[in-house]
């Protein structure tokens, strides 16, 4: 069952993470967000800080399937779970990339 | 073959037939639990909801074939499209791949049956009753009406008053158990029943793209399983879920439905996509490249499907970050499709293709699904699909992928298994005229359609306008899909006659490589005389004697000298063997359980709640009969089981099949709970008219009371658990952990006093979300008074010990439920 964890882990993070940098955008979009005090540039902050702290999060599951400790002892699912965690590493950056590079709350 | 080994194999037969046989006559049709039985039915019971769709799809196009059409008034046509929709999403395409996998998975991965064979007939039953009800429901004039994703607020009762809408969100509700019941099927079958040396890499891909599908539908369904429940919530109660007035927000449902709506279209595309990869590499004579790339993208392709659901919604005024976050998963999908098309480039590249008729279908899908998947990038663009939403261009490009990406691989696969499903090798030719109709009318409808799309026509209209251009595309279109229908006809008819008629044929007549060609075809009860042992993905490949081998016992389990139904399960990771399960008998408790379950769905359609708990108390007592029935009184201890090896049954291990499937329902159950905890987030941060004028207030007993019930609830059963291993004193832990459940009843009950369930959406969500506590607790309080009155009749010890892990996991789950929606539902009150 650990092997079918290793190989669910890497796009279950992005998921996660997409979902809660999604949420945290609709947060910083509705009144509770100004209601609490805060600008939308403190808003922007976070969500970039949010989108970095995914790419850190999916850079060490990367690097945790490729250390023997935690990787698989069938080399087939080692080399699966490695691709996907590139995979997901890559859809990290990709998918919340507007973050930085779209208007926020228009 | 020498003489020795067929006398043995016939000895086998024999003995085995006896023990694994249906019942006879008509009995036997609702008593079965083969999965090749069911199997069976499930086809023919979707063929007809294929036909069915498509006959309603043939009244569409007569309407639309002329300007001004009077053949039909805008209420029939209303029933007529949603219907179609419905029929050919919730009652054909998925029950038709679930059909076709309870009848081919345990081949191919050499077992003898799908790990939960009672769950298979309820799945079925389920799905047959379900079905004829909504047929019923358009014979009688009443079918639902509102589209096949019942927007509110056109499906509030405010503008849908009526039986229809009910129908649908109760009916497709109760469909939905047949694929639930099919996904966690699936998930442990493939997990854990499967031929010994199967290990992860060796799986048949099919396998892997079930596999997939399985955990999508458990965690696809559930939002849209609690969006039916609320919306009938909000039109039985007028709790206000979707009324923005009283803080509902009708985008609260096309979330949930589009959190499974569009998972959904990958949800039916992959199980073709696994079709297409073992059909392929036979077809080709070579075996499928880059598996291990094919796989990761398959998983892909599922998880990152669930990133999509907003495309749907990009004219719903979402701030453009939100559009660009689901713009950009949208692109990246088109990845892992391209490494599939790739590899099944290459693999007809490296191969030596032979053009055989489910070739032929293959072909067909390259063309359409390409075409199709390229105007999916189309209106991925945000842009872009702001001017083609809710146009004919939509529907060609649904259309498109669905028929292309779905339909055409699966009739492939159908003429590539019509000799395991039938026994018979194709003799009448009508298949290849038939896929020339089918191509022809095919694309000269829908590609004709994406036209008429960007010409402004809007879907779902009942009449086409006089001078808006679009007629003489739509008299086209609707010429070609009726040679389309007649294309279609013509397959089912050369598969009926070639199933029926034609001449006995060889076993393995492609030279396939996996061991659903290793059983005589078709094949028998038992599936496999005994289970093989595979050194490859490809055994039949590898040893051409095997399924000689397989027949005369020199597998696993090739003895039957215990008289029971036996099959073997294995470890995930490396297919060694782990322990023996012995499988349920004929049984009539799954058909009734379906019959009851119906009328509790069905009872709340016509206001009668007094049947629905009179059915739901019957439903309760049916699972208990059906939970009592298995296990064993005695110790058995270690088994022989074959090739020098011994091992314990099922009910001697600490995580029995059950356990199993507790733990991937209670997924599907968790996503479900995650979902309304996502709706009331979402309607406190977007929905107007919020916050609430009142809020919740906890005093200090009743979190002192939830906790308390928490700890309880869960050291209660952890204590009877130990003692049980230790064959020590056990009811005064289930006492405790009884005790902790109801004062996290009691608790959760406080909620309901503190809040009016009509007055807002916050109330209304608080008593879901109470009630979703307070069935939990119930649950896992029932199934400890159960695991009570078995330990006194003697169905638990400290070797059989698999009951109390199950009520465990459940118990555990109530409780974790209940912190976390009870904390939902206090922290306002207190942050106030």
């Amino acid at each position: 069952m650990t092997d079918i964890l290793r190989i669910s882990l890497p796009l279950t993070v992005w998921i996660a993470t997409f979902s809660v940098v999604y949420g945290l955008e609709g947060v910083v979009c509705s009144d509770l967000w100004t209601a609490a005090g805060l600008s939308l540039g403190q808003g922007r902050a976070a969500l970039v800080a949010s989108w970095i702290v995914a790419i850190a999060l999916q850079a060490m599951v990367l690097i945790g399937l490729r250390i023997p400790r935690y990787g698989s002892s069938l080399p087939w699912v080692q080399r699966v779970s490695t691709i996907l965690a590139c995979v997901a590493l890559v859809a990290t950056v990709w998918s919340l990339m507007p973050v930085v590079t779209t208007s926020l709350c228009l | 073959m020498t003489d020795k080994p067929r006398l043995t194999a016939l000895r086998l037969h024999k003995a085995l037939y006896p023990i694994w046989k249906n019942d006879p006559g008509w009995k036997g049709v609702f008593t079965t639990v083969n999965n090749n039985t069911i199997g069976n039915m499930f086809i023919l019971g979707a063929t007809g909801m294929f036909l069915a769709g498509g006959i309603l799809a043939m009244l569409i196009r007569a309407q639309l074939a002329s300007p001004r059409s009077a053949f039909m008034g805008p209420e029939v046509y209303n029933q007529i499209f949603t219907m179609h929709g419905t029929i050919m999403m919730f009652l054909f395409a998925i029950p038709f791949f679930e059909a076709l996998t309870v009848f081919l998975l345990p081949g191919m991965l050499g077992t003898r049956d799908l790990a939960f064979p009672r769950l298979s007939s309820y799945g079925f039953w389920c799905y047959m009753i379900g079905s004829t009800i909504m047929i019923v429901s358009l014979l009688a004039g009443v079918a639902p009406d509102g589209g096949w994703f019942m927007y509110p607020p056109l499906s509030s009762s405010a503008y849908s008053a009526g039986i229809n809408t009910d129908i649908w969100l109760l009916g497709i509700s109760f469909i939905e158990i047949s694929a639930i019941g099919a996904a966690v099927e699936v998930v442990v079958t493939v997990l854990r029943y499967r031929a010994v040396g199967m290990s992860l890499d060796r799986l048949p891909i099919f396998a892997w793209y079930m596999l997939v599908v399985a955990v999508m539908i458990l965690t696809a369904f559930p939002p849209m399983i609690l969006g039916s429940l609320i919306l009938e919530l909000e039109r039985a109660f007028d709790m206000p879920f979707f009324q923005a007035e009283n803080g509902g927000d009708s985008l609260l449902w096309q979330h949930l439905f589009w959190l499974f709506g569009h998972p959904e279209v990958y949800i039916i595309f992959l199980p073709a996509a696994g079709v297409i990869s073992m059909i392929l590499p036979v077809m080709a004579r070579t075996t499928l490249l880059g598996y291990g790339w094919v796989v990761a993208a398959a998983i892909s392709l599922a998880v990152l499907s669930f990133g999509l659901w907003v495309h749907h919604m990009f004219t719903t005024g979402i701030p453009h970050m939100g559009l660009a976050f689901f713009s950009a998963v949208s692109t990246l999908v088109a990845v892992p499709t391209g490494v599939q098309i790739f590899a099944w480039i290459g693999t007809l590249w490296k191969g030596r293709p032979e053009l055989h008729l489910p070739m032929l279908w293959i072909l067909g899908f390259f063309v359409t699904f390409v075409m199709g998947g390229l105007t999916g990038v189309m209106v991925a663009m945000v842009p872009f699909d702001w001017q083609a939403h809710d146009t004919y261009f939509v529907v060609a490009h649904l259309h498109y992928v669905l028929i292309g990406g779905y339909v055409f691989p699966m009739i492939a696969g159908i003429y590539y298994w019509l000799p395991v499903l039938t026994g018979r090798k194709r003799f009448f030719r009508m298949g290849e005229t038939a896929f020339w109709l089918v191509m022809v009318g095919f694309h000269g409808t829908f590609l004709l359609l994406h036209w008429a799309g960007l010409l402004g026509m809007r879907r779902r209209i009942d009449a086409v306008e006089e001078g808006s251009g679009w007629e003489f595309i739509n008299l086209l279109a609707s010429i070609s899909g009726f040679v389309l229908a007649i294309g279609f006809g013509l397959v089912i008819l050369d598969v009926a006659v070639n199933a029926f008629v034609a001449v006995r044929g060889r076993r393995n007549p492609w030279n396939a490589g996996t061991l659903e060609w290793a059983t005589p075809i078709p094949g028998p009860a038992y599936n496999f005389a005994s289970i093989p042992v595979v050194t490859s993905r490809y055994p039949l490949q590898d040893n051409p004697d095997l399924p000689v081998q397989i027949a005369r016992g020199d597998g696993f389990l090739g003895e039957p000298f215990r008289k029971r139904r036996e099959t073997l399960a294995v470890s995930v990771s490396h297919g060694e063997p782990e322990f023996i399960t012995v499988m349920p008998r004929n049984t009539v408790v799954p058909f009734a359980m379906a019959v009851v379950t119906s009328i509790m769905f069905m009872a709340p359609v016509f206001k009668w709640y007094w049947l629905m708990f009179v059915s739901a108390l019957g439903v309760t007592a049916l699972a208990l009969l059906w939970a009592w029935s298995g296990g064993s009184r005695r110790d058995e201890g270690l088994l022989d089981a074959g090739r020098g090896v011994s091992l314990p049954t099922h009910a001697e291990v600490s995580c029995p099949p059950g356990w199993w499937g507790s733990l991937f329902l209670l997924l599907a159950n968790s996503v479900l709970f995650g979902s309304l905890l996502f709706g009331y987030a979402f309607l406190w941060t977007v929905a107007p008219n919020w916050p609430p004028l009142r809020i919740l207030q906890a005093d200090i007993l009743e979190p002192v009371a939830a906790a308390s019930g928490a700890v309880l609830a869960s050291a209660g059963i952890r204590l009877a658990d130990h003692a049980i291993r230790r064959e020590g004193t056990s009811w005064v832990g289930l006492l405790v952990s009884l005790t902790g459940l109801a004062m996290l009843g009691a608790a959760s009950i406080t909620v309901f006093g503190g809040t009016t369930y009509n007055a807002h959406a916050y109330d209304a969500t608080l008593w879901v979300i109470a009630g979703y506590v307070i069935f939990h607790a119930a649950l896992a309080g029932l199934m400890t008074l159960f695991l009570l009155f078995r330990i006194r009749a003697g169905y638990v010890s400290a070797r059989r010990c698999g009951d109390a892990r199950v009520v465990r996991l459940w118990t555990d789950y109530a409780t974790l439920a209940a912190l976390l929606g009870l904390g939902a539902a206090w922290l306002p009150g207190w942050l106030s």
